[in-house]
């Protein structure tokens, strides 16, 4: 068995039975039951909207969950001295922390699945069919929590949880307006060469979260997006590939950190 | 009749060949064992701090090494280095010939932390397992091993309870039997024996001598004195991040003490002071003063001129046994006057005279 896995289904068990994030899945979950309330609109409105703020509930909880989990992640091993009597095993610097990555990855999917599975099966039950559309929703909130997530991790090696959590969170914030970033790069003319230019750099660095919010499509079904699967196919390597230069960082100053 | 301080740099020189001269005994004593390990001037610098200062040591396979020191005296530095979670500023660490943190060492090595803290969540039987498999043990032959060592630790019959419904003592307990998974070669303990009470307290002990008998090599880090004594072969007393005494247990004690009772000393904090830097413990009862000193001629005959320099009586000079109490007490008090912070009693901070 992997030392990696090893080191995650420890961190997984340990993380599932912390309290606080037991508390974001349950109030997301009142919030999701909740939202099957509306009844003041027409039926095709009324579904739109469920949909739209059920998937909006189940990203912000995991959003929530994720950088409360892999801010921490690092910093409670250490404070905890665990990281002492692992690291003088033959475990090697970055199996123990994509181990601890992938621990705090299994536990906000299973946090996210929780609350996934609830969602789709109320809106089963008021459908009457399976809406593969929220489906495809989910899996992009998912991939977004991956990103999330590798944030939180990267900036737990370098920096306190409390500044991690503010930065975490702003990063997220920014990512998630990424089109705005967009728009001010492109030179129209109206901008400097400098402003330009330094716009482009936000919108190629900053994590691209807005790409991923499908419920647009879900709200509005007259926009389309031409080739759906190698849109989401895209997105998906595009988190992948972001998630790992992150740990790829991460494990740079890992292996050069003292604990 | 003037007195000179003890700290002379002539002494300090005198310090250091002692120390290089208890290094020659120990590698004449131990021909032909290995060094399991070898720290050569090790440096360890945190920004303006100096946490180890130039320390150099051997220790030998199938030993037991003790690590002494105050709190601070950069015990812990030292073996965070050893162990490669912390990298020296300067100088050179081997553990059974390789670099420390080297991954093929780390196979043959183990480490208890003070106070370690596992997985709540787990038993004690998960978490020797957990740590088994980091070892790459699976299967019939992890469970066998965990337990065999559940079983030494004394843990079979609640093996599966949960951590967290643990005691202080049991969690050393499991943190010994997770310490021993991969059959090591050294064994770093820190403070083993930390909160245990005394059953618990020397079932560790007695399975730290029964480790030895097995041919391990035991690094020990601890602050139970009488502990130390009675298990290790040589011992080092570090403060503030320099070693200052090493040796076996027994040439450190060697000598025995002097207890010296007097009375009627006119003092000051200066006098005071400089009879501290002398001694290894002075007791002030009514009028007479109790001084315990070492043994040694220079030594004694300066404490007695300190008397007679304060116009006091010598009531009695006994010879008693010294213990590595005592000499970790020299040792420490030796730093603190060195850097020039040495506690004062309140007893000692007013101008005196015992008895008068």
């Amino acid at each position: 068995m992997s030392t990696i896995w090893i080191i995650a289904k420890g961190t997984f068990g340990e993380a599932m039975r912390r309290r606080i994030l037991n508390v974001f899945l349950f109030v997301a979950l009142a919030l999701i039951i909740m939202a099957f309330a509306f009844s003041s609109f027409e039926p095709r409105q009324e579904l739109v909207l469920i949909k739209g703020l059920g998937l909006s509930v189940i990203l912000l909880a995991g959003v929530f969950i994720s950088v409360i989990l892999s801010i921490n992640l690092l910093p409670i091993e250490i404070e905890r001295r665990t990281i002492y009597s692992i690291l003088s095993k033959p475990v090697q610097r970055y199996e123990f922390l994509c181990g601890k990555f992938l621990g705090g990855l299994l536990t906000v999917l299973a946090n996210v699945g929780l609350m996934a599975l609830a969602f789709i099966a109320l809106l089963t039950i008021k459908e009457h069919s399976l809406d593969t559309s929220v489906i495809k929703g989910i899996v992009m909130n998912a991939f977004q929590l991956l990103m999330v997530c590798a944030l939180g991790v990267t900036f737990s090696v370098m920096m306190t949880p409390f500044v991690n959590f503010f930065l975490t969170f702003s990063i997220y914030f920014l990512g998630s307006i990424s089109t705005v970033w967009a728009s001010l790069a492109t030179d129209d003319g109206k901008h400097s060469l400098l402003t330009v230019y330094f716009f482009k750099f936000v919108h190629l660095t900053l994590p691209n979260f807005d790409n991923f919010n499908v419920q647009n499509s879900i709200i509005h079904p007259d926009v389309h997006i031409t080739n759906e699967q190698v849109y989401i196919a895209q997105c998906i390597g595009y988190a992948i590939a972001y998630s790992a230069a992150l740990l790829l960082v991460a494990t740079f100053v890992f292996d050069r950190r003292e604990v | 009749m003037a007195i000179e301080p003890t700290e002379t740099p002539s002494t300090v020189v005198d310090r250091s060949r002692d120390l290089e001269a208890a290094a020659e005994t120990a590698a004449v004593a131990n021909e032909g064992y290995g060094k399991a390990i070898q720290i050569q001037n090790l440096v360890k610098r945190y920004k303006t701090v100096t946490a180890v200062n130039d320390i150099s040591l051997d220790v030998y396979n199938g030993e037991i090494f003790g690590f002494l020191g105050p709190n601070g005296a950069g015990k812990t530095t030292t073996i965070k280095t050893l162990l490669g979670l912390i990298f020296p500023t300067s100088g050179q660490v081997t553990v059974l010939g390789k670099e420390a943190g080297d991954i093929t060492v780390k196979e043959k090595i183990s480490y208890l932390p003070e106070s370690p803290y596992f997985y709540e969540h787990m038993s004690a039987r998960e978490v020797v397992g957990f740590y088994g498999s980091l070892f790459g043990l699976s299967g019939a032959e992890k469970t066998k091993r965990v337990d065999m060592l559940l079983e030494q630790v004394g843990l079979q019959t609640d093996s599966r309870k949960p951590l967290r419904a643990f005691s202080k003592g049991m969690l050393q307990r499991v943190g010994i039997a997770q310490s021993l998974i991969n059959d090591p070669k050294i064994l770093f303990f820190d403070e083993p024996t930390s909160g245990l009470d005394p059953v618990a307290h020397r079932d560790i002990r007695n399975l730290i001598l029964h480790l030895k008998s097995e041919g391990r090599t035991i690094f020990l880090s601890s602050h139970q004195l009488s502990d130390v004594e009675l298990v290790c072969d040589r011992v080092s007393i570090l403060n503030q991040g320099k070693i200052r005494r090493m040796g076996s247990v027994e040439d450190l004690i060697a000598g025995g003490n002097v207890e010296i009772i007097a009375e009627n000393v006119a003092s000051d904090d200066a006098k005071m002071a400089l009879l501290k830097s002398m001694t290894s413990d002075i007791d002030v009862v009514g009028n007479k003063l109790i001084i315990t000193a070492s043994a040694d001629t220079q030594t004694k005959n300066r404490v007695l001129d300190w008397v007679r320099a304060g116009n006091g009586d010598v009531l009695s000079v006994t010879q008693t046994r010294r213990t590595l109490e005592d000499i970790f007490y020299e040792t420490v008090r030796e730093g603190e006057i060195e850097a020039g912070t040495a506690f004062v009693t309140p007893s000692s901070t007013e101008s005196m005279e015992v008895g008068n």
